[in-house]
Order: C-alpha cells, then structure tokens, then sequence
C-alpha cells in the first residue's frame, strides 16, 4: 500500500514547487520521498565508506611522470646515456638516450613530499598527496590506455568507473545528474569513457561540453525551455501531472505512472539546480581569483574545477574533468610548462577549498593520465609514452597524505615497488567508496561482471 | 662462406653442451624428486589440497594442485609453475601474496617460501603422474541434456481448459496454468485500447484516427474477425519490416561505426539493415533467413539478385564493434572471432559460448575445446568490414562488391572523405614530389654531398612507390562502379583447423582443434564440415536442423516478448543455467513445433499468437489475482508496456504529420563517409533534421541520436534481445525542453487549429483521438479548455491573439506529447 500514500504525497507537492534555494538544495532532495522505480537512489554500499565521491582530474595524454612526482636523480648522473639495468634492456629503450628533468623537485611540506617545480600551487598541499609512484598499465598507446584508465578493458565494450559507482551506491541529490563529466575527448573510446556498456543506461555519465568549447558557455542538453516562461511552463507541467494523475487513478496498482510523474517533479527542479550550481558566477571574485578564474591560462580548468567543487557539495557521486594535451613528444618544457600552469592553481585552490567545507575528508580526488612518458628519449625535448611506470595521485577520501607509494626503477622507466596496475586503482576507488570490488558485479550474457575483471588488489597501505 | 661455416661450428656447439646436460640430468632429477618430497610435498598437502585437489569439493579457480599436470598446467589465472621460471611461475606469486594471497588466511614462512623458489628454479621436480585433473572437467553431455533447454523440443497437446474463455491452442495452454492457479483472467481490452496496442506491436505506429474508429465498428460486429483482418493487413504492411527488423537489429548489435577507441564509419552497414527490414516483409523462412547470415555467401542461388542478397546478409558477421588499434595481429583476429562466436550463438541458440574462450564454460555443458572448433569455422572466414588504412587505423579492411551478374570481388575500401585512401596517398605523392624537386635543386648546387643523393635516391624511390599505389587504387575504384559495394564475409584463401589458446591469450596456442559444433546442440545428424571450406555452411545447417533443441525455441520466445513485452523465458538471450526457466514450458515448446512444422514463418506464429484471447486482454488488475501472481507471470492481465524509442518518436511524427513513411535511401553515414569520428569526421555530420522513421537513423557506435538514448535505446555494440526500461528525469527534459518535440508539438497544435470547422470543443476531442487514440473524459475536455484559455492569457499582450492561441494549443499538444499514456501501451 505504500504506492497509495506515496501518491497522495505527490499530489499534494507537485502543484506547489517552484523555486528552490540552492544552498538547500542537497539536503531538501535527500530527504524527500522517492519511488522505488529509482535506480539512482542512494544504496549502501557493502561496508563504511571512507570517500562519499570522487572528484576525478584526468590528464589526458600522459603527463611526464618523472618531470613532475617522481623524483630521478640517477637521469642526471646517466645524463645522454643508453639506459642499463633490467628495464633499460627492453626493446622498447633501443635507441634512447636518457634525459633528466630540465625541472628542479624540492621536498614541500611536513611530509617532504618531492614536488617538482612545476607545481608550486600545489606543492603546499603536499601533506595531504598520496602520489603513486608505481602506477602502470597495459598499452602504451592513447586510445587502449585512456579506456582501460576508464572501463578496466580495451578489448570489449565495458562500463565505465563512474557508471559502476552510480550502479553500486546511486545519488544523493535527484536533482543533478550523478555521474558528470566535463569536457571528455569525443575520440579514443569517446563515449565509452563515460558509457553503461550493459549496465542500465540511466548509470552513464552526463556530458558537459566537450574538447574545445569554453566553459563559461555549455550547458547540459535539454535543461531550458527555449519557448516558455517559467511560470507557464510550470502550469504546462502541472497539467501534464493531472493527465498522468487521472490515468494513475485508473490504474491504481501501475507505479509505472508514478515513476513518469516523478520525473517530471525532478526534470522541473533541474532546470533550476543544474545551471545554478553550474554558475560559477555566482561565487565571490575572491574565491574565482583563487581558481584562476579570469586568468587566460588557468580561467578553463579554473573553471571547470570550481564547478567540480559545487557538484562535489550538491552531492554529485562522480565528478570528472578531462584536461587535453599531455602528450609531449615535443616541446617538453614550453607544453609540460603551460600544461601544469594551466593546472596547478586550480587544482591547488580545489583541494583547499573542500578542506575549508571539511569535506576532503570524503571526497576522493584523483589525479592521473593514461601513462607517463619515457625517461629516455628520442628527441632531445620530448618523451614518449611509457605504460611500465607512471605516477598518479590522490588526496582525500580516506588514502593517507603526504606519502609516495611504490617506485619506478631507478630511472623511472618500470614500476617496480608496489606496483599499482589501473585493476589496482579501480579496486582501490571502489573500496574507498565502500565497495568491494569482487563483490560489486552485474549479470549480464549469463555472467557476473566485475569493474575489474578477475584482477585488481585494493593498496591497503595507502588507507589513512 | 664464412658465415656459413661459423654458423655450423655454433650448430655444434650447442649440440655438444647439450650431450653434457642430458648426462647430468638423472642425478639432478632424483635430487628434485627428493627436495621435493622433503620440502613441497607436506606443504601443498597441508596447506593447499583443502581448496585445490581432486578431493575438493569445488576446486577453486579450477586449480588443481595434486598432480604434476594440474600444477603445471594451472588454473584459470595462469600456469601454477613453471620449472625455472621463476617469474612465471603464478604459485609464487601466490605464496608470497603479492596479487594472490594463498593460503588466504596467514603467508607462509619466508624460509618455505625461499624452499619453493628453489625448487622451481631446480626445474620444479614432480613425480605425481595421474590425469585426475582432467578427469574431473570431462562434461557428462548426458547427464547435461536433462537440462530443460537442451531436452527435444515436443509437440504437446494443447491441454483442455474448463473455461469457455480459451479461443485457440495458446489459450488453452495459458489457460490451464492460470487454472491450476486458481486465477482468473481479467476482462477483454477496450477496442481503442486494442488497436493502439495492435498497431504499435505490428508495425510500431499508431492508428490514425479513422483506423481507429474502422476498427471499433468492426470489433462491434465480431472481434475475433476484426482482429485477425487487422493482423493481416499489418502484417502485409512494409511498415511491418521496419518494426520487427529493429528488434532484430538490437539483437545482432546493429552499428554504423566500429565504436571502441578508434571509431570508424561503416558506411555500407545500412545495406544489412534493409536486408533485414526486407526479409521480415518477405516473411522469410526464419531458418533461411539464419542460413544467409551465417553463409549467404556460400548459398546456391537461382539468379543475380539472389546472389546479391545472400552476400549482403552476411553483413551480420562483419557490422560487429573492431578495436582498429590492437597492434597484435592474432590478438585483432581472435577477438574479432569471439565476437562472431557470440553474436552467433547468443543471437540464434541463446548460448553463452564466448564465455568458454578462456576456459570451459562455468555453468553451461560447453568445454573450451568446442569454442575453438568454432572459432575454426570463423578464423576460416574473411571479414570484410570496409574500413580505410588511413588515421591510424591499424587494422584496415577492404569491402566485397558484386556485379550485376552477382559476381563477388574484393575491393579495396574506397574512402569518400578527406581522409580517403586515395585522397591520402594523392597528398602524400604531392608532398613527396615537392620534396624530390627541393633534393633536386640542392644536389645540383652541391653535387659532392654524399648525404644529398641519398637522400634524392630514396625520395625518388618513394615517389614511383606512391604512384604505383595510387594507379592501383584508381583502378580498383573504378572496377566497382557499378558493382553493389558492401560489408560482407567470404571463404578464408586457405580454409583450416585452428588451435585452442591457452587462457585465451591469442598467442598462447594449445592444440590444434578439427573444427565443428557444439556438442550440447548436437542432436541426431550431424551436418557434414567439408575441411576445404570454413565450415559456415554446415554451421548454419546445424543451426538450422529440425533436431536442434534451441533455434526454434530462442526464436519464438523472442517473437512471445516483443507481444507481451516480457518472453515465456524472460532472458532471451540466454537459455542456459543462468537464464530463466520458461513459465509456460509446453506453450514454448507447442509454438516452437508449430512454427517448424509450418516453414518457420514469423508472421504466421504472430499472427497465430495475435489473434489468441491472452492477446486481447485489457490491463485492468484485481485485488485476488494480484495476490497470486503479482509479476503476471501466468498472463491475467495485459501488461503495461513503455513504447520502445523509436516509437515514440515515431509517433509524434505521425501526430504532428511530418513523418516521412518512405524508406531511407542509404544513411547518413554513408553520406559522411569513411573516417574516423572525432578525428577527421565530425559527429555533427550525423545529426539528422531527417524526418524518416528512427529505424533509419544512423546508428554510429557512441553517437547514438538523443531521442533513442533518452529511451532506453540499447548499446549498440552489445547484444541486446530485450531492452532495459527506465524513468528518469532526462526523458522528462526531452519532452518538456528539446527543440524535436518542441517542433513536433507545433506542427501537431498547427493540424488542430487549420481545420477550421473545429470547435475548441472538437480540437480538444480530435486532439486526444490522434494521440492517445481515445476521446477524453469530459473533466479532462474541461480542464484541456481551461488550460488552452489560461495559458494564452499568460503570454505578453503585445502579441497578437492568433499568436498567443497558437502558442497554447502548442502547449497543450506537447502536454499530450509528454504525458505518460503517449507512450504507455495497455
């Protein structure tokens, strides 16, 4: 009977709504009703979370791992030399010459966390970086490597990692999408990045943007009625609702009919909430400063990271931002420069500002590429791509601060020391999500399926 | 001859060290054959057998540790150990918990550790013979056949039913079990009811409103007449093709493009879709219409057309999602095998045989051994995808084309953007001249440097090797002119045997399999696999055969949920261990005997199953009957179904009059041309303003068209019998906010107020007959009145009346649009 009620429920609210205070607008969304139809609704996850959401930074290309966290001092002393020892013997290192870094790391923060001086923003974070240091994948080619980062496989079509976690513990706030990503490339896999594969459609990512459109103009598709004024529309809506009311009253036992009037409650109050918290504008000139915001250089990420703070705090479950161009074969310094330029602030003045909310504590940020690049080249400015060993970051969400995990060689070419496959980074997200990987699985083609397929291994040394 | 000699004083060398290791090694192998019985042996038994020998109840990860061919050999993540490797040896890895944590509760001393370690590295001595391991896997196909898939299909006797509610065979089958359920069905659907319901199940539009009121004087007169003529003229409708060939479609992971991380354009894959959408308005015999997929190619035909349409069916094979990067050659391959695999046996027998590529198949009688007979019969068998070497697409493919006296050619893939073959390698000569004429000019300054000439040589080298190319291309551009260019499979040159891989690593090869079927669906005669061929033409007669217990069964299952919207056996797509059982096993089986019995005809079945009393039921619940069976499992009621994407769209565009019934000529991909999205296509070429129906839209993998998405449409590069149904706030948006529906509503508002002998009282009435197929209540004419009235009322005055009445009526109209029995089905 709980349908009936339910229903009443309904029909008492949905001829009253109309604006929404933003600042409510989480905790208003958590606590109203829901049907049961919703398979975005908050579930438990299998044990005590320690991260609520991730915040992903994807830096699509492969950033120099070696120019930036991980710190190789034998690059200098072998400066122009073939690489020796086990690693340099691959064939992928015939013919290259090892390059130090034109960059200088300095140990920052209590810790002493290497940071290269290409950060300087976010070197005063250093404290709370957990930097992966023995990162690898399978492929050292973009469009493998940057789906596998994704989905755990290249070979078929899978779902992605936001799409798991929306499918394992849904969404706090109905009002928002779930799972954002801004900006995602339209090529190397394109959609399948954010995609369901064979998981309900309803789990894939919402896309705003993509490559090459200024933020300060996107908007999510659909979300404003070019035609009608607010008020008018809300009357189209209401109306709407009385056909679906009579026909549910004519069908007493379809909650069908309750799903579709549901929706309609929820599209209505996005269309307020998805631009309001997608409105940087709104913020103090101070707080955009802090972002870059204005600023040539940093005023796109800037952006974009600002808006993954305010979905982070209207309770978005997986927020990701593509950052293109890391793909340095050439013009290492000049690019690596204006990459992590472009970066840095923004990212420096995220972190500090879910640390003054006191919610880093469980939002998950990761930051990482497909790869990192060879520390042995061809060209004498430039790095290739290099699948064996590249670093990656996190910070907050329940993983430790100020701490390295795992090592590459010594010249950072094959991650040796706790070595951390993307299966591993998979599993590891999940867990601090409060999913067990192995447990968090999908029936589909008569079979159970896993994020990560019979592998990964959660680093439990790196759990705060 | 030098080299020649040196390399035979090598040969000997290594011959004579080797004479030296054979001396030694009967010492070293009693001293392993020792260490191990001393250091190894207690620890596998003590610490290991529990989970992982013969004696185990379930052996985990297939990991046998008790003989020296299952540690060799290894479980499901790998070879256990292998003597002297250390690094290759999984068992170690295992032990010393990195990646494996064995045994699970506590690791092992180090110093045990270290003992395995040299064990291994002393050639992991073993002298536990024994086949226990293998024994154990041997699938009892027997026992396996009293699995209720694999049983014969029978040829029930529809049971008496007491009631005189029953009408035809279905009935009393349906009958019988809501009977002994002590269920009653509910009352008869509303005529209205049942000719949206018929119409949107045929032909996936709705009846106009003059349909509808034919239908209702006729149903006065004698339903059961009014039905079946109804069914018929659908069902000869080509509208009919264009419905039941989409399902198909989602079946066979229909897609324009390869999708995956390098998504490029099959422009010619539209050729299979009309194939598909023609064979359903033909009424091909459904076991020819399975033949011509799996081996049109290899079908004896009567005439040119014929040829041509077999040829083309065979698309099938060839449309599947291609990961164009895989640099690994047999890697590309084999997963383009798995994927055929797949498609095959999920799309026509409901097995899961993909899964047996790495290992015998967990729930389901298939040993791995048999997918590698399969994949034989694929590996055989060229695919011709159609997708051009340019924008580093590592794994290009040509097309087939066919003349008009059907004669078959391979054609290299004849781009049409700019990044063409030919375009490419005409650019790539044109740099390559300049850069000659350059080298020319500076040799003749400096006619000394040695560097130059080469340099001039090898450009000149080039430039005759990129003409050649290009002269070839031309030609083999212009040879097929004429010719109908598709994506197709034919014959491998050398048709063979291949060998089972280890895991299902491509490269890991295990031994050669002789290829054939599967045993499980192997019964009574066995088609006969002629060696010098791929095998694909017997492989379609085994899938054919009267004997095979799953075709006839999977195929009118599927028929049963696209009436019902749910199969007898829920999983369509699976009919094994993990798969639904059916709730009506001898219904499934009378409707699978019928329809072999009768040429395998899909309309007939539909029509049989159409014109049945279960069909007719309206959707009105009771208290009593949804206390017994509250899924509707036993068909009391009609369900409510959501209207599929493509419907939906469908409709409005019948509503608003603006949709185009003629069918597609190509696709919008075919207009783009051969490339790669999002590098040198862009995906705006896709979106459509087109008005046509959406079976017709381009379906690029990744790019699918908003409306479908909203709607549940499925992944194209899956295989996707029954498509999920979800209600989220975005189709909410699309319907109150898109600039599509927005239109629609217009043109709909527009039809109302042009006809001027309207009443507002009558546009009202006309309104709600043309989309919901019905006259409203007179509360609702009410309060459609007063909307239209206050809605006006709320525009700015500055606009004129007739502007602001327009706008209302468009409001209303897209109300309708959006309201939740637009795209409900009772």
């Amino acid at each position: 009977m709980f349908e009936f009620t339910r229903r009443n429920a309904l029909k008492s609210v949905s001829c009253g709504f109309g604006y929404m205070a933003f600042a409510g607008l989480a905790a208003a969304a958590s606590a109203r009703e829901q049907s049961s139809s919703n398979p975005l609704l908050p579930r438990q996850p299998h044990f005590e979370p320690k991260a609520k959401r991730v915040i992903f930074l994807c830096m699509r290309g492969g950033p120099s791992h070696v120019d930036t966290f991980d710190y190789k001092p034998a690059l200098k002393k072998h400066e122009g030399e073939a690489p020796g020892g086990e690693a340099g013997g691959q064939n992928s290192q015939k013919g290259r010459k090892l390059l130090s870094s034109p960059w200088e790391f300095k140990p920052h923060g209590d810790s002493g966390l290497l940071i290269s001086d290409l950060y300087p923003h976010l070197a005063k974070h250093a404290d709370d970086l957990c930097v992966i240091n023995g990162a690898w994948t399978d492929i050292p080619n973009h469009p493998q490597a940057l789906v596998q980062l994704h989905t755990g496989n290249f070979q078929f079509v899978r779902p992605s990692m936001g799409a798991w976690a929306l499918y394992g513990l849904g969404t706090e706030n109905q009002d928002l999408p779930g799972f954002i990503t801004i900006k995602p490339p339209a090529r190397l896999g394109g959609a399948q990045n954010y995609g369901s594969a064979f998981l309900p459609a309803v789990y894939q990512g919402t896309r705003i943007g993509e490559q090459g459109d200024s933020l300060s103009k996107v908007q999510i598709g659909n979300i404003s009625n070019s035609q009608l004024p607010e008020d008018v529309q809300r009357k189209q809506i209401d109306f709407v609702q009385a056909l679906n009311r009579n026909l549910a009253d004519r069908q007493p036992l379809n909650s069908q009919i309750d799903g579709v009037i549901e929706s309609y409650e929820l599209a209505f109050r996005m269309q307020s909430a998805v631009p309001q918290v997608m409105d940087t504008s709104s913020e103090t000139l101070q707080t955009q400063k802090k972002y870059g915001i204005g600023k040539g250089l940093t005023d796109d990420f800037g952006r974009a990271c600002l808006m993954a703070r305010r979905f982070a705090e209207s309770g978005v479950r997986f927020i990701e931002l593509t950052h293109e161009g890391w793909d340095q074969h050439k013009s290492l310094q000049s690019k690596l420069t204006s990459n992590c330029g472009a970066t840095d602030q923004p990212i420096a003045a995220l972190i500090s500002d879910l640390k003054e909310r006191d919610m880093l504590k469980d939002t998950l940020i990761v930051w990482s590429g497909e790869f990192g690049r060879t520390p042995a080249v061809r060209n004498q400015d430039g790095r290739d791509h290099n699948a064996t060993g590249f670093s990656m970051w996190m910070a907050g969400g329940g993983v430790k601060g100020g701490m390295n995990y795992g090592a590459t060689d010594e010249f950072g070419i094959s991650a040796v020391e706790n070595r951390f496959h993307v299966h591993d980074f998979h599993a590891t997200t999940l867990h601090l999500l409060g999913l067990d990987h192995t447990k968090l699985t999908y029936r589909y083609a008569g079979r159970d399926f896993r994020l990560t397929d019979v592998y990964g291994k959660v680093a439990d040394d790196i759990l705060s | 001859m030098i080299p020649r000699l040196s390399a035979a004083i090598a040969f000997f060398t290594v011959l004579s060290a080797q004479f030296c290791i054979t001396s030694l090694r009967a010492a070293d192998e009693q001293a392993g054959i020792e260490f191990f019985e001393k250091h190894i042996r207690p620890i596998l038994v003590s610490k290991c057998y529990e989970c992982h020998s013969s004696s185990s109840k379930e052996p985990k990860g297939n990991l046998l540790l008790d003989t020296r061919e299952g540690i060799r050999m290894g479980g499901d993540s790998g070879e256990a150990v292998v003597p002297g490797q250390l690094d290759d040896s999984l068992l170690l890895e295992a032990i010393r918990w990195e990646g494996l944590e064995m045994p699970p509760d506590e690791p092992l001393p180090a110093e045990t550790i270290a003992k395995f370690e040299q064990w291994i590295k002393m050639g992991a001595q073993d002298p536990r013979d024994g086949k226990a391991a293998l024994i154990r896997r041997e699938i009892n196909f027997e026992k396996a056949r009293d699995f209720w898939a694999f049983r014969p299909i029978t040829n029930p006797e529809p049971p008496a039913s007491k009631s005189k509610w029953a009408l035809t065979e279905v009935d009393h089958f349906v009958a019988a079990k809501q009977e002994s359920r002590g269920l009653k069905p509910t009352g008869d659907a509303l005529p209205e009811t049942l000719a949206r319901r018929i119409y949107f199940d045929l032909i996936g539009l709705p009846p106009s409103v003059e349909q509808t009121s034919a239908f209702k004087v006729a149903a006065e007169k004698d339903i059961a007449v009014a039905v079946e003529n109804l069914v018929d003229e659908l069902l000869a409708s080509p509208h009919f093709g264009e419905r039941w060939g989409r399902h198909w479609m989602d079946v066979v992971r229909y897609g324009e493009s390869t999708g995956m991380e390098r998504n490029a354009t099959f422009p010619y894959a539209w050729r299979y879709r009309d194939w598909i959408i023609q064979s359903f308005n033909d009424d091909k015999p459904y076991d020819r219409f399975i033949r011509e997929q799996v081996a049109g190619d290899l079908l004896p035909y009567d005439s040119p057309e014929q040829r041509r349409d077999q040829v083309l069916a065979t698309a099938f094979l060839a449309i599947g999602p291609k990961s164009l990067n895989e640099t690994n050659d047999e890697a590309f391959a084999m997963d383009v095998v798995d994927e055929q695999i797949d498609v095959t046996t999920r799309g026509f027998i409901g097995l899961t045989a993909s899964c047996a590529r790495c290992h015998d198949h967990k729930f389901d009688p298939i040993p791995q051994k048999e997918y590698y007979a399969l994949a034989g019969i694929f590996r055989s068998t060229e695919t011709f995808y159609g997708t051009d070497a340019t924008n580093g697409n590592r794994n290009p493919s040509r097309l087939v084309s066919i003349a008009a006296d059907g004669k078959v050619t391979q054609i290299a893939t004849k781009g049409t953007g700019k990044g063409s073959s030919t375009a490419v390698v005409e650019k790539q000569l044109k740099a390559e001249w300049a850069k000659l004429r350059k080298l020319e000019v500076q040799l003749n300054k400096n006619p000394s440097v040695q560097n130059i000439r080469i340099q001039r040589d090898k450009s000149e080298d080039r430039v005759q090797q990129l003409s050649k190319r290009l002269k070839q291309q031309k030609a083999e551009a212009a040879t097929t002119e004429d010719g109908t260019q598709t994506m197709a499979v034919l014959d491998a040159a050398s048709p063979d045997d291949t060998e089972l891989r280890i895991r299902g690593e491509a490269n890991d090869r295990g031994d050669t399999v002789t290829r054939g079927f599967l045993t499980i669906g192997s019964v009574g005669h066995i088609p006969e696999l002629d060696s010098s061929t791929s095998g694909r033409l017997a492989l379609a007669e085994w899938l054919t055969q009267d004997d095979n217990p799953l075709t006839a069964r999977i195929a009118v299952n599927r028929i049963w949920q696209h009436l019902f919207g749910r199969g007898l056996v829920a999983t369509v797509d699976n009919f094994g261990a993990n798969g639904d059982r059916p709730t009506h096993p001898e219904l499934l089986d009378w409707l699978a005997s019928d329809f072999k019995a009768n040429g395998w005809s899909v309309k007939r079945t539909i029509r049989s199953i159409m014109t049945s009393r279960v069909y007719r039921l309206g959707g009105e619940r009771s208290a009593d009957a949804e206390e017994i069976d509250p899924a509707n499992d036993l068909l009391w009621r009609a369900n409510h179904r959501r209207l599929e994407a493509e419907s939906i769209r469908d409709a409005m565009l019948v509503v608003s009059g603006k949709l185009d019934v003629t069918p597609a000529n190509g696709s919008a991909v075919l207009d783009a041309g051969n490339g790669i999205i999002g590098r040198n296509l862009q995906t705006s070429k896709f979106d459509s303003d087109n008005t046509k129906r959406s079976v017709y839209l381009p379906i690029v993998r990744g790019y699918v068209p908003e409306i479908l998405k909203v709607f549940d449409f499925p992944e194209p590069s899956m295989i996707y019998g029954s498509r999920d149904v979800t209600t989220v706030a975005t189709q909410a948006l699309y319907m109150m906010n898109s600039d599509f529906v927005t239109a629609q509503a217009e043109a709909f508002a527009q039809r109302l107020l042009d006809d001027g002998d309207l009443t507002d009282n009558g546009r009202v009435d006309r309104a709600w007959q043309m989309a919901l197929a019905r006259l409203p209540s007179e509360p609702e004419r009410n309060d459609a009145l007063t909307f239209v009235t206050q809605t006006s009322q709320s525009f700015e005055s500055s606009e004129s009346d007739s502007v602001r009445q327009k706008k209302a009526w468009t409001s209303l109209a897209q109300s309708l649009f959006a309201s939740a029995e637009f795209r409900y089905v009772e």
